[in-house]
């Protein structure tokens, strides 16, 4: 047993109302520079949808995340070692910047440099990669929101690969207006593919959170962590001739801020804490069949009440404070205690540490004679919420294909749990639902009056602090391990040591 | 404190400086104060040992450059000094004279020879006092073309261990690809007049160069031979234009080879996903 302690997110999709406020925030930090202007370390992406870069989940393109052999054990799809070599100086596996976007701004000056005349002066869309003027903007970061042209873009979302034709179609009812959002960071992986593919050993997981950093000094270039990464979360910055990615805004972390993008979340659908897992089950979690990939990550995740843990984790130096923040953790609540969180594209295998609500689905309707027709209403009426899950008009294999590595059974025990919370939250507060119907609810979702409870509290009334339980990271004891932070301090002082070289163009 | 700080820095100044005065003038002194004047002889001892003898004799003939008897006589004295002070400056400077003199000599440039004013008086008063050198070396033993050829592409070694030609210099008829290119090419640069003029030369090479490369590691009169021998014929001292063609075909050939193969390793390369992605789905609306 090697147990470690991890920084961890989950994101509840019911709440997300797609309002880019997490991106931007996250954008006006880190990505302004020259050389970012692609790059959205925070991307929300419409579902069904291709997101951002396009297609990016499709794996046969990207080559990203680890494959399973047939003897289960597990590499990295994007190349071995001989392999590696003979594609160091040209990666064949690498996102052209149009399947980003191509970054523009706009000429605001002419709003108030124009010349007189008869028109109002436009602000003409200018590339930020030729300083041309763009007459034609043809793709954006997240082109396709809400839908936006999707017999193009919702219709080549790869997981509808696996949907049956009827299934499809059920999908395109109603004007095509089903979809949810789903916000994308880095996942700060435990087997993160990302690092498995840089030749130049440049990034990191840190020991004491398990943030995945980039070396700004050792990165050389070769770009393979962009291929290697299956959630395309590195970028490469031209200016600098480095990689970047997602930092999980550490320097606010260490100050005991949450992530910009979590704390500017309007929907506050972000929540973040301290998980531990055995390190030692990493190897295994990663290799097992499709189907039990998620119990396999969630069964990494320790209890941090059990004093054994604790004893295993005070012997791995991790502090007093970690552990109590772990035993504070939400996420801990939502993965480990109630499991209605699931890891995105688990069958990636790098064993993503962001955890994901899924949403709760519309349930099948359908227009008739031109009126909207609701199917099966019970008594009063009422949509009947205890078989939504059939009817929904998101297919479940869809949020398979996304939470579960297509393992149905498990979004399935999900969406039964969610669905006994609303049906016992409405029974207690609008009573129109009778108890049996609750009672039924409660046994289909495997759960009690009291986590029903508890689940809704976190879900909808959580405080600051319960949202983001932010541990003292203990940032200057883990660098003890490596080096003696006072002889900098009598050397340059504290700060950056060396000047980190750029590329000139 | 402070103000003693001050008066410590001004004096180190002070002291700096008139040290450096002192000795700009102990090093300008004698150029200043005692000027010798020039001897002849000291010109004959430098006439050796930089090498002048490698392409001029006094009186013996012409070999790589003039024959200098008379030559005081023959050009003004205030432009030989200029010349053999730097022969560089003067021929980039367009100097009719100098022109005339290197098409004259085969392209071969008089090297600068680092001399101060000083030498080149002496030498001056050595070429100007009547003596002689004597004519060429002797002539080279008869060589063989065939191993002269093996010395030049490095088939065969030097016995001193001096590096084969190949690596600097390029020549007809050692194949398209030719040699280096740091030195120049020998079947254009008219290097090879004499068998005598290519010994004298080859034994104390002038350029600098040429002067580092060999002057540790001598080649032996049998090479030289060789090396005239096949530097001299008439095949390798004139290139067919076909070898133009010929090593443009090669070059052709290998990009298109190379690219073929790149293509074939890299076939299946990420070529862009949304373009032809938004294609296809606009073609596929359009059939409907
Ligand atoms: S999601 Fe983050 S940690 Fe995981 S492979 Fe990608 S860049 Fe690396
Ligand atoms: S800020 Fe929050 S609610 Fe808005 S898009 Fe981002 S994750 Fe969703």
């Amino acid at each position: 047993m090697d147990i470690r302690a991890h920084v961890s997110m989950v994101f509840h999709l019911d709440k997300c109302i797609g309002c880019h406020t997490c991106s931007v925030a996250c954008k006006n930090i880190w990505t302004d520079r020259k050389g970012t202007e692609y790059m959205w370390w925070n991307n929300v992406e419409t579902k069904p949808g291709t997101g951002y870069p396009t297609q990016w989940e499709d794996q046969e393109k990207y080559k990203g995340g680890w494959e399973r052999e047939e003897d289960g054990k597990i590499h990295l799809r994007l190349h071995d070692r001989a392999k590696g070599l003979s594609n160091i100086f040209y990666n064949p596996a690498l996102p052209t910047i149009d399947d980003y976007y191509e970054p523009w701004t706009y000429d605001y000056e002419n709003l108030f440099n124009a010349p007189e005349g008869d028109d109002q002066p436009t602000a003409r869309a200018v590339s930020m990669i030729t300083g041309k003027p763009m007459d034609n903007i043809e793709a954006g970061p997240n082109w396709d929101d809400d839908l936006g042209g999707s017999p193009v873009y919702a219709a080549n979302d790869v997981n509808l690969d696996k949907l049956t034709e009827e299934e499809r179609e059920q999908l395109a009812e109603i004007e095509r207006v089903v979809f949810f959002y789903l916000p994308r960071i880095c996942n700060h992986c435990l087997n993160p593919g990302c690092v498995a593919a840089c030749p130049a050993g440049a990034i990191y997981k840190r020991g004491e959170d398990g943030i995945v950093l980039i070396s700004q000094e050792k990165c050389r270039a070769w770009r393979m962590c962009i291929s290697g990464c299956p959630y395309k979360k590195t970028y490469f910055n031209w200016s600098s001739g480095k990689s970047e990615k997602c930092i999980l805004c550490f320097p606010r972390l260490e100050s005991g801020q949450p992530p910009a993008c979590f704390h500017s979340c309007v929907g506050r659908i972000r929540y973040l804490g301290v998980l531990l897992y055995d390190a030692d089950m990493i190897e295994k979690s990663a290799s097992v069949s499709d189907e039990e990939l998620v119990a396999a990550q969630r069964e990494m995740i320790m209890d941090p009440f059990d004093p054994e843990i604790i004893a295993a984790a005070k012997k791995n130096k991790i502090s007093d404070a970690m552990i109590a923040a772990a035993q504070n953790s939400p996420v801990y609540k939502f993965v480990k205690k109630w499991q209605i969180a699931l890891p995105l594209h688990a069958e990636f295998r790098t064993l993503p540490m962001l955890y994901y609500v899924p949403p709760m689905l519309p349930i099948l309707a359908k227009t008739k004679d031109g009126t909207y027709d609701i199917e099966g209403l019970n008594q009063e009426g009422l949509p009947a919420m205890l078989s939504s899950l059939e009817k929904a008009r998101m297919p479940i294999k869809y949020m398979a294909s996304l939470f579960s590595a297509g393992n149905v059974k498990e979004v399935e025990a999900v969406y039964r749990k969610l669905i006994a919370v609303r049906i016992f939250k409405r029974a207690q507060k609008v009573k129109d639902y009778q108890q049996a119907e609750v009672t039924e609810a409660l046994t289909q979702g495997q759960t009690n009056p009291d986590e029903v409870e508890a689940i809704f509290r976190l879900t909808s009334l959580p405080t600051y602090e319960e949202r983001f339980v932010v541990p003292p990271l203990g940032r200057e004891s883990a660098v003890e391990a490596w080096e003696n932070p006072l002889e900098r301090k009598t050397e340059a002082g504290f700060g950056v040591r060396n000047k980190i070289a750029k590329r000139k163009f | 404190m402070k103000v003693n700080g001050r008066r410590n820095s001004k004096n180190v100044f002070l002291g700096s400086m008139l040290t450096l005065l002192l000795a700009f003038l102990a090093t300008a002194a004698p150029v200043a104060f005692a000027q010798p004047p020039a001897q002849a002889s000291d010109g004959e001892a430098l006439f050796k040992e930089k090498g002048c003898n490698a392409c001029h004799t006094i009186g013996g003939g012409d070999l790589v450059g003039p024959d200098l008897q008379g030559v005081t006589e023959r050009q003004d004295q205030a432009w030989l000094k200029q010349w053999i002070l730097a022969p560089d400056q003067v021929l980039a400077s367009g100097d009719p004279i100098a022109a005339e003199l290197l098409k004259k000599y085969n392209n071969v440039p008089m090297p600068n020879l680092s001399l101060t004013p000083d030498q080149v008086d002496s030498l001056l008063a050595y070429l100007g006092g009547g003596a002689t050198t004597g004519g060429a070396g002797a002539e080279l033993p008869a060589g063989d073309a065939t191993s002269g050829k093996a010395y030049f592409v490095g088939d065969k070694r030097f016995k001193n261990g001096g590096t084969q030609c190949m690596s600097c210099h390029s020549v007809a008829g050692i194949g398209a690809l030719g040699g280096g290119n740091l030195g120049p090419d020998l079947t254009t640069s008219g290097f090879v007049q004499s068998s005598a003029a290519f010994a004298s030369f080859m034994s104390a090479p002038s350029t600098q160069t040429m002067g580092a490369v060999w002057a540790n590691t001598p080649l032996t009169p049998q090479e030289q031979a060789d090396l005239y021998a096949f530097l001299s014929k008439a095949s390798v001292q004139k290139r067919e234009p076909s070898a133009l063609l010929q090593i443009a075909l090669l070059a052709i050939v290998g990009a298109a080879a190379l690219i073929a193969l790149a293509n074939f390793y890299w076939g299946k390369r990420l070529r862009g996903v949304r373009k032809p992605m938004v294609e296809r789905a606009l073609a596929m609306k359009a059939k409907k």
